[in-house]
């Protein structure tokens, strides 16, 4: 799919604007606080209905303004659509495809669009839970289903706390736990496995060849190659058996995927622990091409590929690397802070951003 | 003078209005204001239906659904199966289940579902009125709570507390949507889910 316009209204630090983009690479440059940043968010929202940094829409909305409003024209298959997204201090978000109300979730079935920036590196810096969100908010893209047990199995595990504490009996959710954490679980394996295969070409060719490996390290102590359902069952029987006093005890529930964590590696040695900030940004940046390319092929739709900073603290070969990579995609967008490398200078269509105006400049 | 309704009595109705389901401040406050440009006669006709449905309609002391007669017509009706009865959360559901014509037994209405969140047990639902009703004639107990958490969940309490005492208990089947509410199935679906229904 492609961003063929934007226009936006007090958006961040946007007051008004009107952008055409281009088919292909799209860079942004400027100064820090120039609202790079700002503007790849505009587009993703106006793709998604939502930010890419899960912000409110307060924190969008710009600086004493009272309504947002990001509209463009967004194609897929060379089918032009019109759509809009606006907000309202005090209200909701309003999404219009072609003028025509729709619901949020409509703008996730019609589009699709992967981001990559900065923040990614907490996947391989940051505790589990970061790794698990990561997990979980692809994996959703990918299944509406895997999203429903997802959210049940956390209702489920609220309930369980709460009863814990409240000195109720808190076994009476666990066969949902059971069934919905199975499920999790097995979904989880599979996703990984597919994430691996598809990252690590990324990660070697970004790399000059440096290894990079990813295993899924469920809670549940079950093989993580196991694709048996029944089998994860069991585990997860048995494991909440032997567990049971001592969530009594802690008050929470501690057999579960809500434990579940990612082992990577770089270079042969744990990545959150040995891993270089460079090394972290290769492997995000390998990570969400994976995930792009996944995307891909389930949803038969090249998706927008948004890249914020993503050259910051690669070498030379590291970002030569990655920019020869980009003549594949459909359309991207990508800020830097500095001059655009070399490549970029030719082959790409560049926007200087000064204070919240966007001038093209080739 | 009663023309110039004084501020404190819209903001009284306001703050009535919002405390209903569902109903922010700000639905409120147009909810008021229509009301007050109402004429006089709907206004009238509204005041009069809400306060007779406080006075005319309570609760079955049978089977708790909410009736205008105690014991209520579904649980006097003798073209009814009696050894049949239909566990639901709210009498929504009771409405909802009727409407689908499917199902012939009784109900009982459980007021609630177990929520240990919102700090609801067992105690806080009628489920002793429910071990009650088992020393007549009944042969089966269907359980449609919702499918969703706490509707399982509820389901899973009563399982374990009916079974022992040599009932049949059931379940309708998940025929239903992951997380949905009974109340929002069409009747088809409902139908479905009752005739589908398996040994819990
Ligand atoms: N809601 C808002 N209203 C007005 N200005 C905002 C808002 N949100 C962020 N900004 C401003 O935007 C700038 C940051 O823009 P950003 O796109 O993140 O910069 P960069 O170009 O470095 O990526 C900051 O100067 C910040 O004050
Ligand atoms: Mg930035
Ligand atoms: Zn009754």
């Amino acid at each position: 799919m492609q961003v063929r316009s934007v226009t936006i209204t007090s958006f961040r630090n946007f007051e008004a604007l009107t952008q055409q983009f281009a088919p292909g690479v799209n860079v942004f440059f400027g100064a820090n606080g120039s609202g790079k940043t700002n503007l790849l968010e505009a587009i993703y929202a106006l793709c998604l209905g939502r930010s890419q940094r899960g912000v409110a829409d307060t924190v969008l909305l710009r600086d004493g303004a009272e309504v947002y409003r990001l509209a463009g024209e967004l194609t897929t298959d060379s089918r032009s659509t019109h759509v809009a997204v606006a907000y309202q201090k005090g209200g909701r978000r309003k999404i219009t495809i072609d003028e025509v109300p729709v619901r949020p979730a409509e703008l996730f079935e019609r589009f699709c669009a992967v981001a990559a920036g900065p923040e990614d590196s907490a996947i391989l810096s940051g505790a589990p839970s970061q790794r698990r969100l990561f997990l979980d908010l692809h994996l959703s893209q990918h299944s509406q289903t895997y999203l429903k047990e997802l959210v049940a199995y956390q209702r489920a595990l609220a309930q369980k706390n709460a009863a814990l504490k409240g000195r109720m009996d808190a076994s009476l959710f666990d066969d949902q736990l059971i069934d919905y954490g199975s499920a999790i679980t097995l979904r989880r394996a599979a996703f990984v496995r597919e994430l691996r295969e598809a990252s690590r070409p990324y990660y070697r060719d970004i790399s000059q060849g440096e290894a990079f490996d990813m295993q899924y390290s469920p809670e549940l102590e079950t093989d993580p190659e196991c694709d048996d359902i029944a089998i994860i069952k069991a585990a997860f029987v048995e494991q909440l058996e032997r567990n049971r006093d001592r969530e009594m005890y802690q008050k929470t529930a501690v057999v579960g995927p809500h434990r579940d964590d990612l082992a990577i590696s770089i270079a042969g040695f744990p990545a959150r622990t040995h891993g270089s900030q460079g090394q972290w940004r290769t492997a995000a940046v390998a990570l969400k091409l994976a995930i792009y390319r996944m995307l891909t092929d389930k949803r038969r739709m090249a998706p927008l590929l948004v890249l914020d900073e993503i050259f910051a603290e690669l070498d030379d070969y590291r970002t030569s690397a990655l920019i020869s990579g980009f003549s594949g995609f459909e359309q991207l967008f990508l800020t830097t802070a500095v001059e655009p490398p070399e490549p970029l200078r030719t082959n790409a269509t560049r926007f200087k951003i000064t204070a919240g105006r966007v001038e093209r400049i080739g | 003078m009663a023309m110039f309704a004084s501020a404190g009595t819209i903001e009284r109705l306001v703050n009535a209005l919002a405390k209903l389901p569902g109903v922010g401040r700000k639905t409120a406050a147009r909810l008021a204001f229509h009301i007050l440009k109402m004429p006089q006669q709907e206004a009238v006709e509204l005041a009069e239906v809400i306060l007779e449905v406080k006075e005319k309609v309570g609760f079955c002391a049978v089977c708790n659904n909410i009736s205008e007669t105690d014991p209520c017509a579904v649980c006097t009706d003798p073209r009814r199966r009696r050894d049949v009865i239909c566990v639901v959360e709210q009498a929504m559901d009771v409405a909802a289940l009727e409407k689908a014509e499917g199902f012939v037994g009784l109900f009982h209405v459980l007021g609630g579902r177990l929520s240990p969140l919102d700090g609801i047990g067992p105690d806080d639902l009628k489920i002793k009125e429910l071990l009650d009703r088992l020393r007549g004639e009944v042969s089966e107990i269907i359980l449609a709570t919702n499918p969703n958490v706490e509707g399982e969940a509820t389901a899973t309490y009563l399982a374990r507390l009916l079974r022992p005492m040599g009932v049949k208990v059931t379940r309708i089947a998940r025929g239903l949507p992951v997380g949905s509410d009974l109340e929002y199935a069409d009747s088809v679906t409902l139908t479905r889910a009752l005739e589908g229904r398996q040994e819990y």
